[in-house]
């Protein structure tokens, strides 16, 4: 045996989904007991990469190999039975379940009676034995998420993995989480594990894997390279491609791919001509304010906060620690218990939204899809709403003219659509926050809350999205930024605040230090 | 065919098969199928006299189901349209036999109000549990279309009885000539004119003015709408009590004109082939009117039925229930493919 078989290898893969094509031939192998990345935008197809990988989706032509034999696409239990695992991005553990039993029910071959105690023994040592510091007793959603990571990690490797698949494990992780992913991953390679990441950050891919490979447009574009035998910069081209590289400045680049280092992440921060926030009435001006727990996060505890006009401030965090509390209670959906809020110097805790907007509130909500738009209305209906709620429902209208006035705005928001009656929900994420955008994004405008604005997005529509709102920033308008991309804030923000179990963590100003952030961020070092 | 007229159509094409099933079960069961849609054509549209009659059942039924429209727009599934006609044709009945006697330009005015009050607050409660507690509109209003059919049998045996009445159905006295809308059994210029009026203002309602739209969107994604800043309770609530009221409204108009008084039992299935319209027309005003004209043409060959076809009166409620049947079903096709769809492409 001279040559040996690659751990796992695909051949000239396909995968379409209606008319769009999520890969086209894609060929690759990874050798075994090394940690592979592969990376690409939002689109580039690596998600369905790794479902073809682990037997979830079915390609319409190709063949998967597994230790050099190869085995049926499409189906999962060929796939696990030829050793391999994958953890999904969002995780599939269910929430009510106890450790014991998610880890029960992912196994294969046990028995179909067993007791609690016999139960929570056996999962106990395995967890043990893989270093995961959890209680078999406590439930899954009470967990930590990057413990409920490690918990999933654990039961992918119950059975005898030899390739273990993560989808961008690092998205929900804070940047000391994903060092301790990185050493489990690092010791999982050592007992023998292939290991397949898919990343979208370079300077994680530099830090963890040993070959990277890039994906494109659904097309492989590199790979896989040696990471000892590449360098940041060919790497954001390979990412980005040729077509959109010469519209976007370096930082911008660097934010997008995360290729920026480590000592001067984005250090340069926002472009000059930034007017400091200068004396005179803040847009937004928070005191003291907390809330009662939301069904969507901890309650706000203590947050003062102030944005000047023309400033953009970053709200940085691992999510789930206040943020859609923080946006709820400035936009009067949760209820304060105490403190006060003032736009543009006048009060407006007592408020209801309808009135904050009316004074210049402008909400990019979460939830695109079901916080932002009515997927099965009219365009011009949703982006209309904002508009027909300024006066008294009952007053006529004339739909005719909305139907213009609306083609006319999402043309020069450079939305691709058809007609203002096609439904919201036939756009691509990007189009659709686009319409979102057209919508927000007025003449009127002062305070602009801007909720994780560019996830899912690809880099255009994020490089798009980047410009909306410093645009809107050089007018004056105050912007409130909440993102978990690290590299998304530093960029863009005039100044970053951390958000910790619903307080404010930290507060830090350019040049931003990835370290000192994440460490607020987990609360470490204070 | 995919506008809103095409959909209109499609639900036409169900109504159609929904008669032609109708035709085969009842020729396989011994009744002639050519009789019958002689019968229904006769009774329902082929001579003046049958469009009169048509359009004495199709209006009353085209302002409940102008209520349910409006209430399924705002995306509040009111199934107690039949409760709310009940109850805005008691309050109606309340205020006639009470004022029996004042002249009748203030009678009629009050009893209006009356109809339309008693419909509207028989949605409020419904529509108040709903937006303060969450509590499930469709259970509430299909419970509320049992307490008012009781409630009814109770005022015209208890306090509106006829004391001359003959004992079959428990009735209020007769309407008195002076205050009626029309004669009985028959349609009449009021009622028309009536119709119009509000079939008018509820298009205009619906497609001219901000609540139309901020409603529907409500209706499809309330989530969307309460982030811009609207009062999700005060919309929704609007859209039910507006419901509600046109339902009183038609249960008024049969008070004051065909049907002349308040009867125990009354058009037991008129708010379900009002929610039946709604659908079938897409949830469209202008179209609700044409839909509603035809299921009234439909009840009204239901009196036909007997005489021609030897079928009884009740064939028109199975018809009826075929084509509800087929209207609900209608999504089922498009589902069924998807799920057989997606197990083909993916073995």
């Amino acid at each position: 045996m001279n040559v040996e078989h690659n751990a796992i290898e695909v051949r000239d893969v396909s995968v379409e989904y209606g008319d769009v094509r999520a890969l086209v031939d894609v060929s690759v192998g990874f050798a075994p007991r090394r940690i592979h990345a592969v990376v690409g935008q939002n689109g580039a197809g690596k998600t369905t990469f790794a479902r073809v990988a682990a037997g979830i989706v079915q390609p319409v032509r190709g063949t998967l190999s597994i230790g050099g034999r190869e085995v049926p696409v499409g189906r999962v239990g060929a796939a696990r039975a030829a050793g391999i695992e994958i953890v999904h991005q969002s995780f599939a553990l269910p929430p009510s379940f106890t450790v014991a039993e998610a880890m029960e029910f992912g196994a294969e071959g046990g028995r179909g009676v067993f007791t609690r105690g016999e139960l929570e023994r056996r999962w106990k040592r395995h967890l043990e034995a893989l270093g995961v510091a959890v209680g078999p007793r406590e439930r899954i959603r009470d967990l930590p998420v990057e413990t409920q990571q490690a918990v999933e990690i654990a039961r992918a490797l119950v059975t005898d993995a030899k390739v273990l698949i993560l989808d961008e494990p690092t998205a929900v992780l804070s940047p000391s989480g994903v060092e301790k992913l990185f050493e489990r991953l690092r010791v999982m390679q050592a007992s023998g594990v292939t290991i397949l990441l898919i990343l979208h950050k370079i300077r994680e891919v530099l830090s963890i894997a040993e070959t990277v490979t890039v994906l494109r447009g659904g097309r492989l574009v590199e790979g896989p390279v040696e990471t000892s035998a590449t360098e940041p910069h060919r790497l954001a081209s390979a990412i980005i491609g040729s077509g959109l590289e010469g519209t976007l400045s370096a930082p911008d680049v660097d934010a997008l791919v995360g290729a920026a280092e480590e000592d001067d992440a984005a250090g340069a921060g926002p472009a000059a001509g930034n007017p400091v926030a200068a004396a005179g009435t803040p847009i937004l001006a928070m005191r003291g304010v907390s809330t009662r727990p939301d069904p969507e996060g901890p309650a706000l505890a203590d947050i003062t906060l102030s944005i000047a006009r023309g400033e953009i401030v970053g709200v940085a965090g691992v999510e789930g620690n206040g943020q859609r509390t923080l946006v709820r209670a400035l936009s009067h959906l949760a209820d304060l218990t105490a403190g006060d809020i003032a736009l543009d110097g006048a009060e407006v805790t007592r408020r209801p939204l309808a009135e904050r907007r009316a004074a210049g509130l402008r909400i990019i909500p979460f939830e695109r899809n079901t916080e932002g738009l009515s997927l099965s209305s009219p365009l011009w209906e949703n982006w209309s709403a904002r508009q027909l709620l300024l006066g008294g429902v009952l007053r006529l209208i004339n739909p005719a003219r909305i139907r213009k006035a609306c083609e006319a705005a999402l043309k020069s928001w450079d939305v691709r659509f058809s007609t203002p009656n096609q439904p919201a929900g036939s756009l691509s994420g990007g189009n659709a926050q686009k319409v979102i955008l057209a919508r927000e994004i007025d003449d009127s405008a002062t305070l602009i809350i801007a909720a994780q604005p560019t996830r899912g997005l690809d880099v255009g529509a994020t490089a798009f999205v980047w410009k909306a709102l410093r645009e809107a920033k050089a007018r004056g308008c105050g912007i409130l930024l909440i993102s978990s991309d690290l590299d998304e804030l530093f960029d863009i923000s005039d100044r970053v605040v951390v958000m910790l179990s619903g307080r404010i963590s930290g507060e830090f100003a350019p040049p931003y230090h990835l370290g000192e952030v994440g460490a607020a961020m987990t609360g470490a070092g204070r | 065919m995919n506008g809103p007229l095409g959909q209109v159509f499609r639900a036409l094409v169900y109504v159609l098969i929904g008669l032609a099933l109708c035709g085969i079960i009842f020729e396989l069961a011994g009744y002639s199928a050519p009789l019958m849609f002689q019968s229904i054509a006769e009774g329902a549209f082929l001579s003046v006299r049958a469009w009169q009659n048509s359009l004495r059942w199709g209006l009353p039924l085209f302002l409940t189901a102008l209520g349910v429209v409006i209430s399924f727009r705002c995306g509040f599934f009111n199934i107690g349209a039949q409760g709310q006609f009940y109850m805005g044709a008691i309050a109606a009945t309340f205020v006639v036999d009470g004022l029996s006697g004042a002249p009748a330009f203030v009678v009629i005015p009050l009893t209006f109000l009356a109809g339309l009050a008693g419909g509207g607050l028989w949605a409020l409660w419904p529509g108040l549990l709903r937006v303060k507690s969450g509590t499930d509109e469709v259970i509430t209003t299909l419970m509320g279309n049992f307490i008012a059919t009781l409630f009814l049998v109770y005022v015209t045996s208890g306090p509106l009885k006829d004391p001359s009445g003959t004992g079959q159905a428990a009735s209020s006295r007769p309407v008195a000539e002076m205050y009626r809308i029309g004669a009985a059994n028959a349609v009449s210029p009021a009622i028309i004119a009536i119709c119009v009026l509000v079939g008018i203002g509820a298009w205009v309602l619906v497609n001219r003015t901000a609540f139309g739209v901020l409603s529907s969107l409500a209706g499809r994604n309330p989530i969307m709408v309460v982030w811009q800043g609207a009062k999700l309770s005060r919309l929704g609530l609007a859209g039910f009590v507006l419901g509600g009221a046109l339902a009183g409204l038609a249960g008024t108009i049969e008070v004051l004109g065909p049907i002349g008084r308040l009867s125990s039992g009354m058009l037991p299935t008129h708010g379900f082939t009002a929610i039946l319209i709604a659908l079938v027309a897409n949830l469209s005003v202008l179209a609700t009117a044409f839909v509603a004209i035809f299921f009234g043409g439909l009840a009204a060959a239901g009196l036909y039925l007997p005489v021609l076809a030897g079928l009884p009166a009740a064939a028109i409620d199975i018809i009826n229930a075929a084509i509800a049947l087929f209207i609900t079903a209608r999504a089922w096709p498009k589902r069924l493919a998807g799920f057989f769809g997606q197990r083909r492409s993916a073995p």
